[in-house]
């Protein structure tokens, strides 16, 4: 078995996981990442892309919003090549209570969040499809954020300063040497191959499988309490703005256009599992409903993809003086050598897209602190790789980028705006066989054909690189078909269901996959 | 003011079940229009006349397979025609080919046994009547040849992949090795239709088949995509033959397709020659009834609503693919055009798909009910053919274009049927047979 060294093993390639990674090699700490899949494949790949100006925590979480208000600021700065700026707006709409907007306002300016009233006039210029009975509108400084992109820069930083990471590596065992664990024994999920990480500070960043992790560990109590939604992909930026129903947080109340689509959220259902997908009719129905209450005639735009996340909502069966003092109700930070006297073991879970770096920060310091060797946080300043210019993105880039190379760059996914040199390059570059995962490097398929045109291209692209054999495109084109219509079936309807019956024709009557020789 | 015109039949849609009823329908003299929103899946399909692929297992003599699915499947589509309908619908297909606007250009096979053709990924794909320039890339024992086939793609077009399609006839005990041209087309992604122009002229076959030939070796076959000419497929074909000295077929690959494009044209100028009209543009959007009778239908075209009146009304919209059937977001099926009753579609709390991709999906085989003789149900003029009709599950089953064709061509006969008996002739009229 191999065995590597490091300062610090992150378990967790989410965005808090990849945080503390690149926050740590800024630190100039070794540092090894693992996740069990693909970076970004738990729930930071599958949330809304809402990047918070705060306002939804305003009156329910004054500090959650405070954090909002600074991380907003930064991830601007140093994410900006992921961001699009597109403000938000918060609206009373006539099923809101009315005197919500008031207590919106004051909370808005307690706790610093830059907001302007509009008229319903004014906001109805700005997004025609917004519900005309309106009564309220408040502009804030909402954004959408490109999370794999952003999980992929923070990755490639820390590689760039040394760290290893490593996808499709599970931790199947935490070491303990006394009352000290001392790394994790990772296995290759893809070669069942081993890997034993020898750390002096390992970083529990599972989010919500962290109680898993924790059990590995040998420390009980750490209770995750999954808490499962579901969102929407509709087929068009059906506004361009975020909207949000100025109400107390509740189901179905954020529509945020990000890239090519928008998407509704969310729902909030307990569940035990955080593996668990589970897409009900009767929340797929809910969700529609209020999304005509945003948009009128939402049900008649096409909607593309449905998932479910899993938000980390801890509780501490333990007592919660043993939470380290600078924790806010919006994530947990926990030292396990105060709550349960093991050393180099933190357990970093909670929390939300918007603050990951400050949860990493948190998180970092207190390894440091483990080491003994005070260092400095960088990351509210440097810039993640790829966003030097500061320049946020802006829809029609891609286009823009491809129409100067119309005849010379052949186009793979035309929803997307994927060439086949990107292609090829995300292929080496991941060193993946797996379509899903170049899906989440390069958006390819997640377009209104779903894949319907460009899965067959890539499958042909693949098998010709690095030897890969006919088995394995195959394979991967059958897999992501199956991926893509997991997410597909539920809130099959209207026009989607004509493109699904296209991509049928393709794959089950041109190329007639399903009787590929196994 | 809305215009008004006249028809004994209108026919909706010009996919294949369309055009084949409306082209029927005009051979035996009446008049004839084809409404419709645009073309239909010719376009997207591969162009051959698949009966029977799978059921479920791969079959091999589709005729006979017919049989048993007429017996155990009395809702299917091919039960309601029979398997006498399919012969001879494939029998009229094949002469209107003959006598259609590609000299030369024919389909061949039938129902005694399946081809097997490569699709683009490299499956074996079984068909029944097939287009010439396919023929040679039959791979079923006792097909046309047991040579081995390199299939030879350009890299500009993305659509076809030779090296993945080779290996995976290889994997399928195919004999098979691929050759990647790389040819400058001007721009870096072209599709099939773009490339099938080029083969058009003669010059530019001369020039292709000079760079492909030192690539191919000793008695090899050669697989081409689904792109040899738009206007002479025959001619091409033969010539690329002739100048490659060995069996050339075509692959079909990504929509548009090709060949699906010409068995459009040679339906549409069956329709034609007979006299009747194809009306590309009117989208239909209403009906008027009266009693059990729909009496004339209004459709937007040419920028002004106009109403057709008609005796017979063959519907022919096809499936969910067109839109003609929808669900829709409150999960309710209906037929869209004329709002007739769907049979077949999963009740409110049963499940309208499985979690699986390639299982059957419940939904697949809902469709506007129909009586014995393609009658929509409670109305007596109006016929459903193709897609629109229930009981089938297309891809599952490798069918769509057989039950298409039979359905198109038994909807134009039991019109001419009862058109014969108002008249006080026999049953079948002379012009029907």
């Amino acid at each position: 078995m191999v065995t590597l060294t490091t300062d610090v093993l992150v378990i967790g390639g989410g965005a808090t996981g990849a945080g503390v990674a690149w926050d740590a090699a800024l630190r100039g700490l070794e540092v090894v990442l693992v996740d069990r899949s693909d970076l970004a494949e738990g729930t930071s790949g599958r949330f809304h892309g809402l990047v918070h100006s705060g306002g939804r925590y305003a009156v329910k979480d004054p500090p959650a919003a405070e954090e909002c208000v600074v991380e907003n600021r930064v991830l601007r700065r140093i994410a900006a090549d992921n961001i699009e700026d597109t403000g938000g707006f918060f609206v009373t709409t006539p099923w809101d209570d009315a005197g919500y907007a008031d207590r919106f306002a004051d909370a808005c300016r307690a706790t610093g969040i830059d907001c302007e009233e509009i008229s319903p006039a004014q906001a109805l210029r700005e997004e025609p499809r917004l519900n005309p009975r309106v009564s309220r509108v408040f502009r804030v400084p909402d954004a959408n954020i490109d999370v794999w992109k952003t999980v992929w820069s923070l990755a490639r930083g820390a590689r760039e300063r040394g760290a290893h990471v490593m996808p499709y590596h599970a931790a199947v065992a935490v070491h303990r040497d006394g009352d000290e664990v001392t790394g994790a024994r990772v296995r290759d999920m893809r070669t069942g191959e081993e890997t034993d990480v020898r750390a002096r500070v390992t970083v529990n960043a599972a989010g919500a499988w962290a109680g898993q992790i924790a059990e590995l560990a040998g420390i009980e109590g750490v209770r995750i309490l999954p808490g499962r939604g579901i969102m929407i992909a509709m087929n068009h930026r059906l506004v361009n703005t975020v909207i949000n129903r100025c109400q107390m947080p509740t189901d179905g109340d954020i529509l945020v256009p990000i890239r090519t689509v928008s998407v509704i959220g969310t729902t909030d259902e307990h569940t035990d599992d955080p593996d668990d997908h589970t897409v009900l009719q009767s929340e797929v129905d809910a969700m529609l409903d209020d999304g005509e209450k945003l948009v009128p005639g939402f049900r008649q735009a096409r909607a593309l993809r449905v998932w479910t996340g899993v938000r980390p909502l801890f509780e501490d069966a333990k007592a919660a003086e043993t939470l380290t003092r600078d924790i806010t109700r919006s994530h947990a930070l926990l030292d396990h050598a105060q709550r349960d006297g093991v050393g180099g073991f933190l357990t970093i879970t909670g929390g939300k897209l918007t603050t990951f770096r400050l949860m990493a920060e948190h998180t970092v310091d207190a390894a440091c602190a483990q080491l003994g060797e005070p260092r400095a946080c960088t990351t509210a300043s440097e810039p993640l790789p790829g966003s030097e210019t500061q320049r946020s993105y802006r829809l029609g880039e891609r286009l823009e980028r491809k129409e100067a190379h119309l005849r010379e760059e052949q186009l793979i996914c035309e929803c997307e705006m994927v060439t086949r040199g990107a292609l090829e390059e995300a292929i080496r570059r991941s060193r993946t066989a797996n379509l899903d995962d170049i899906r989440r490097l390069l958006r390819l398929g997640m377009g209104p054909c779903q894949g319907g045109f460009c899965m067959y291209r890539a499958a042909g692209i693949l098998h010709g690189l690095d030897g890969l054999g006919a088995e394995e495109a195959n394979t991967a084109l059958l897999e992501f078909l199956q991926e893509r219509w997991k997410g597909i079936w539920p809130i099959l309807y209207g026009d989607q269901l004509r493109q699904v019956r296209l991509d049928d024709w393709i794959f089950q009557g041109v190329l007639d996959v399903a009787h590929l020789s196994a | 003011m809305r215009r008004e015109l006249h028809f004994d039949a209108v026919v909706i849609g010009a996919g294949t079940a369309g055009l084949t009823a409306g082209a029927r329908l005009a051979e035996a003299g009446a008049r004839v229009a084809v409404l419709t929103k645009g073309v239909g899946s010719t376009h997207l399909a591969p162009g051959t006349v698949d009966v029977l692929g799978y059921a479920p297992e791969r079959v091999s003599e589709p005729g006979r397979a017919l049989e048993d699915l007429v017996r155990s499947r009395v809702d299917h589509p091919y039960a309601l025609v029979g398997r006498g309908c399919v012969v001879e619908a494939l029998q009229w297909f094949g002469e209107r080919v003959a006598a259609g606007p590609f000299p030369g250009y024919r389909y061949v096979g039938g129902l005694e046994r399946n081809h097997l053709l490569p699709t683009a990924i490299g499956a074996l794909r079984p068909s029944a009547l097939i287009p010439e320039t396919m023929a040679a890339g039959d791979c079923a024992a006792g097909g046309a040849s047991a040579a081995r086939v390199c299939v030879v793609g350009v890299r500009a077009l993305r659509d076809f992949h030779p090296a993945l399609c080779a290996a995976n006839l290889e994997r399928a005990g195919v004999d098979a090795r691929s050759v990647e041209l790389n040819l400058a087309l001007d721009r870096a992604d072209q599709n099939a239709l773009g490339v099938a122009r080029r083969f058009d002229d003669p010059g530019w076959r001369a020039w292709f088949c000079a760079e492909l030939s030192p690539h191919l070796r000793g008695e090899e076959r050669v697989g081409l995509p689904a792109m040899l000419g738009s206007t002479d497929p025959h001619g091409v074909w033969s010539d690329l033959g002739r100048r490659l000295g060995r069996p050339v077929f075509e692959i079909p690959t990504l929509p548009p397709s090709v060949p699906g494009m010409r068995l459009f044209e040679v339906l549409r100028s069956s329709l034609r020659a007979a006299g009747g009209r194809l009306i590309l543009g009117a989208e239909v959007v209403g009906a008027e009834r009266s009693g059990e009778r729909v009496s004339s239908v209004q459709a937007h075209a040419a920028g002004e609503e106009r109403r057709y009146l008609a005796r017979w009304v063959v519907l022919a919209t096809g499936g969910f693919a067109s839109g003609a059937i929808e669900l829709d977001s409150r999960w309710v099926t209906r037929e869209r055009v004329l709002g007739l009753p769907v049979r077949g579609a999963p009740g409110a709390d049963e499940p309208r798909f499985v979690s699986t991709y390639l299982d059957e999906q419940p939904l697949a085989r809902a469709g506007v009910a129909v009586t014995g003789d393609l009658r929509a149900e409670g109305v007596e003029n109006v016929l459903v053919a193709g897609a629109a009709l229930p009981g089938a599950a297309a891809w599952r089953e490798g069918s769509g274009e057989g039950i298409a064709l039979a359905t198109g061509f038994r909807a134009a006969e039991v019109v001419s049927e009862a058109e014969g008996a108002r008249a006080g002739q026999p049953g079948r009229s002379e012009a029907v047979v």
